[in-house]
């Protein structure tokens, strides 16, 4: 019996209906008068919770990028502060600083999605071609530009205070904190498993047999006639876009951007959580990024507990993470749940 | 301030950035990897030699040495603990394992240096050149009047003097000419009785002196904080891969290109957008992957 049998199971098709539930609990108590009482305990566990749904929106499409194709994207971060930005700069009615254009929500999110997914399709047919190695600087470079562009334009992106005002439209409907809190996380994990779900049935489907055929050996797939290229461009959209969508429902859960949100610790803590996990697998993955971001939970109450500084204590757990990722790759390069058969890595 | 100043600044951070990216480029040709904590060991080399010349204190050309010599030790030692025995995996693992490197070393100096500055004391001579006319274009000065200081000069000599010792090395001495064989073909410098990894450790030494050099020159030049590396690293990186991965004499021509596109790229920018001058560095290496991948000096279209 393998750790991963104690991993719910399923094709698919549970994480589906488990969303679907969690969809529409969160909504009875976004909108009835139905009302959640969380120990104020719970609390920090509840925001990490949230961070952690949506970061998890995040590792799935890139496990589709690298785990299934082997497309290296080390510039994840920049699709999901793109569809950020994108979101929170159409709906936001008082930006404070930056542009605030007041839409509707929805449009705002239908809108950071694309801009992701345009994003993905340029970075994509500019680079797609390079070595593995290149198209993760060529990736990382494209989401420090972008991070010196938020910065530095502060009349569209308001600089380092980023964009204020953006509707949050749970919070909008639930009143007090409790109730909000569960209806957020229930809402966005909701969304988080049907991604789940719909990742599965992508890669179950022969189309996922060839994302994992041009991981093994391109030329192979490309000599029995399938255009990798086309397959390596919609892979990398299709995950582009899903970070689109994380980062507009982060800016809406969150009311305001800014650069200091959408930093390379983002793309490390998920690229972390993505190999500790196992790459190709969707929900080891998600294991693996839970285990990454309960070390933030530790560190929280270590923080508390220990009588060191904030900044002391926040180099201590990047030393930390620094050090988790060089043993990933050197002790599990299949990552815990991973098949080092598949993947071609010696254990 | 005119353009003449402005590609006298060009120029100067070019030199540091060219004698970082020769080291970065040789590990690139010869170890097949691209390094990304190498910004972190200019930052080492730089506070190794902040504390000779400031804790001990050293005479600064000494602290200069010590520098050198302890960034290639630290650059073997990380080698032999982290890269070495993955070296079969390929570069993806590798550039994977050097970015975790990179941040664990960078919040370690954090831990125990803080974030504040650090400078080494120098006594600074100015050379001033009023006599060049004014020609404005718009906002920006054609030409005008410059200086130049004595550290100017020694980060620009050291840079010759580097290029020239490593033509040396690699046109003239058996281990250059082995380092050459291997950034070639490794298999066929193996078959002819090249001991590999011996060549890999001697880069490995090389790239952290050079690394320890210009860290150190950064730090004289500027000053020296746990963020030193980091914030060149790309523009290392643009250096290398513009000149064409692998090839030390482009490395050369890349960062005078980086250096004088980031110097001039201020002028030109509004002062409130400066910071965007980083972003230049990327931009050009991003223009450079996508219309000419061997780079400008480069051999091999490095395709997928």
């Amino acid at each position: 019996m393998s750790a991963l049998d104690r991993l719910p199971s399923g094709r698919g098709d549970r994480a589906l209906i488990a969303g679907v539930a969690c969809l529409l609990v969160g909504g009875l108590f976004a909108l009835t008068p139905l009302q959640a009482n969380l120990p104020s305990a719970l609390y920090v566990f509840v925001e990490v919770g949230i961070t952690f749904v949506i970061y998890g929106m995040l590792v799935l499409g890139l496990d589709l990028q690298y785990g299934h194709t082997g497309l290296v994207n080390f510039g994840h971060v920049v699709f999901f502060a793109v569809g950020a930005y994108a979101t929170a700069m159409l709906s936001a009615a008082d930006p404070f600083a930056g542009i605030g254009l007041g839409y509707p929500w929805p449009l705002g999110l239908l809108v950071g999605v694309i801009a992701a997914a345009l994003l993905g399709l340029v970075v994509s047919a500019t680079s797609i071609r390079l070595r593995d190695d290149f198209l993760a600087i060529v990736t990382l470079a494209t989401a420090e530009i972008f991070h010196s562009i938020f910065v530095n334009f502060e009349g569209v992106f308001g600089g380092n205070v980023g964009i204020l005002g953006v509707p949050r439209p749970i919070a909008g409907l639930v009143g007090d904190a409790d109730t909000r809190l569960i209806a957020t996380i229930l809402v966005l994990g909701g969304l988080t498993l049907i991604t789940l779900a719909a990742v599965t049935r992508l890669t179950d489907a022969p189309y996922g047999r060839v994302l994992r055929a041009i991981r093994a050996d391109e030329l192979v797939t490309r000599s029995v006639g399938k255009s990798t290229i086309v397959y390596k461009t919609q892979a990398f959209v299709y995950g582009a876009a899903l970070a689109g969508l994380a980062g507009g429902l982060f800016a809406l859960y969150n009311g305001a951007v800014a650069p200091g949100f959408f930093t390379i610790q983002v793309t490390v803590t998920i690229w972390i959580g993505m190999l500790l996990g196992g790459a190709a697998n969707h929900r080891a993955v998600l294991a693996g990024l839970a285990i990454i971001m309960g070390l933030r939970l530790v560190s929280r109450f270590g923080l508390s507990v220990t009588p060191v500084p904030g900044d002391v204590f926040a180099a201590l757990r990047l030393v930390v993470v620094g050090l988790i990722l060089i043993a990933v790759i050197r002790f599990r390069p299949a990552g815990i749940w991973g098949d080092p058969q598949e993947l071609g890595v010696d254990q | 301030m005119g353009l003449l100043q402005e590609a006298i600044f060009g120029i100067v951070t070019g030199s540091y950035i060219a004698i970082a990216a020769i080291g970065f480029t040789l590990i690139y040709g010869i170890v097949n990897m691209i390094n990304f904590a190498y910004g972190e060991y200019l930052t080492l080399g730089a506070f190794v030699g902040f504390l000779a010349a400031s804790a001990i204190p050293l005479p600064l050309p000494v602290a200069v040495v010590v520098a050198m010599i302890g960034g290639g030790v630290i650059s073997i030692v990380l080698a032999r603990g982290f890269f070495t025995p993955i070296n079969h995996t390929g570069p993806v693992p590798m550039l994977l394992t050097s970015i975790g490197l990179g941040i664990a070393i960078r919040n370690a100096i954090r831990l125990f240096g803080g974030r504040s500055a650090r400078y080494i004391e120098t006594e600074t001579t100015t050379f001033r050149f009023d006599a060049v006319p004014d020609v404005p274009i718009g906002s920006v000065d054609l030409l005008g009047g410059f200086f130049v200081t004595s550290e100017h000069l020694v980060v620009v000599g050291s840079a010759v003097a580097v290029f020239l010792a490593i033509h040396a090395l690699l046109t003239r001495t058996d281990v250059g000419i082995a380092m050459r064989a291997m950034g070639d073909d490794e298999s066929l410098a193996r078959v002819r009785g090249i001991d590999t990894q011996l060549i890999r450790d001697s880069v490995w030494v090389l790239a952290g002196v050079l690394a320890g050099l210009a860290g150190v020159l950064m730090a004289i030049q500027t000053n020296v904080s746990s963020t030193t590396g980091f914030s060149h690293i790309l523009q290392i990186l643009s250096a290398a891969i513009l000149g064409g991965a692998g090839s030390p004499y482009g490395a050369i021509i890349g960062a005078y290109v980086i250096g004088l596109a980031l110097a001039l790229s201020t002028a030109f920018l509004p002062s409130s957008m400066t910071g965007l001058s980083s972003a230049v560095a990327f931009a050009i290496l991003i223009v450079v992957l996508l219309v000419k991948p061997s780079g400008i000096a480069g051999t091999e279209v490095r395709e997928a």
